[in-house]
């Protein structure tokens, strides 16, 4: 297991994108194991191409969204309900790979 | 003798390319394709599309936040990058043909108007 250093994660995109894309792919396909496929494909491609991990300092990570995600996620029918849950649960799903691929969770 | 270094524009192209190729292997690894569609010499933008198996693979997000970041910082010319699959504008598919050896034609009168070489 990669020892995790907070201070190297100020330049995640070098020192850890291996990491990083482990864990959005891993949550990507849980979520697309157990939500609608259409719905979890937007939402990766539409609103988590604008997010960014920070780390929060023991053991825990945040996943900062854009703006008004809701209004970026286009060519699919879904309310704005369930578009928020399940947008919530996926970003749950990203913290919690996050915390699993740095080693803070078995 | 490096002839080429006269040639601000194929050049700065040739670097965001090798950039891509250097730092992000994993795209053409996973049977993905990073094409360069534009480049606006003056206002340091540039445009990205990735494709092939990057369109909703998971892993494209994080990897087009990566090369926005670290382009930028590595190639002091580009100022901001656009990148994304294809999927953002609407409806479906996403998957446009890119070829690695695609170049839009440099159309764009503004391009030719002779960068003053930096002595």
């Amino acid at each position: 297991m990669a020892e995790f250093d907070p201070e190297k994660f100020e330049d995640k995109y070098a020192n850890y994108f291996t990491e990083l894309q482990r864990a959005y792919k891993n949550a990507f396909e849980r979520m697309n194991e157990r939500y609608d496929s259409e719905l979890i494909h937007a939402i990766d491609q539409q609103v988590l191409n604008e997010s960014e991990p920070f780390y929060e300092g023991d053991g825990e990570f945040r996943i900062d969204l854009p703006e008004n995600p809701g209004d970026r996620v286009t060519g699919i029918i879904v309310d704005d309900e369930k578009l928020d849950e399940t947008l919530d649960i996926y970003v749950d799903e990203l913290e919690a790979e996050l915390r699993s691929v740095f080693g803070f969770e078995e | 003798m490096s002839t080429d270094a006269q040639n601000d524009g194929d050049d700065l192209e040739e670097r965001v390319s090798n950039f891509l190729r250097r730092n992000f292997p994993q795209i053409q690894m996973h049977g993905g394709s990073a094409a360069i569609q534009n480049i606006d010499r003056e206002t340091g933008e540039v445009s990205i599309q990735l494709g092939g198996a990057c369109s909703g693979c998971g892993i494209s997000p994080m990897t087009i936040q990566a090369i926005k970041s670290r382009m930028v910082k590595e190639i002091p010319e580009i100022e901001k990058v656009h990148a994304d699959t294809g999927m953002g504008g609407g409806g479906g598919g996403g998957m446009e043909p890119s070829f690695p050896g695609e170049t839009t034609d440099d159309g764009d009168d503004g391009a030719d108007e002779g960068p003053q070489a930096p002595f």
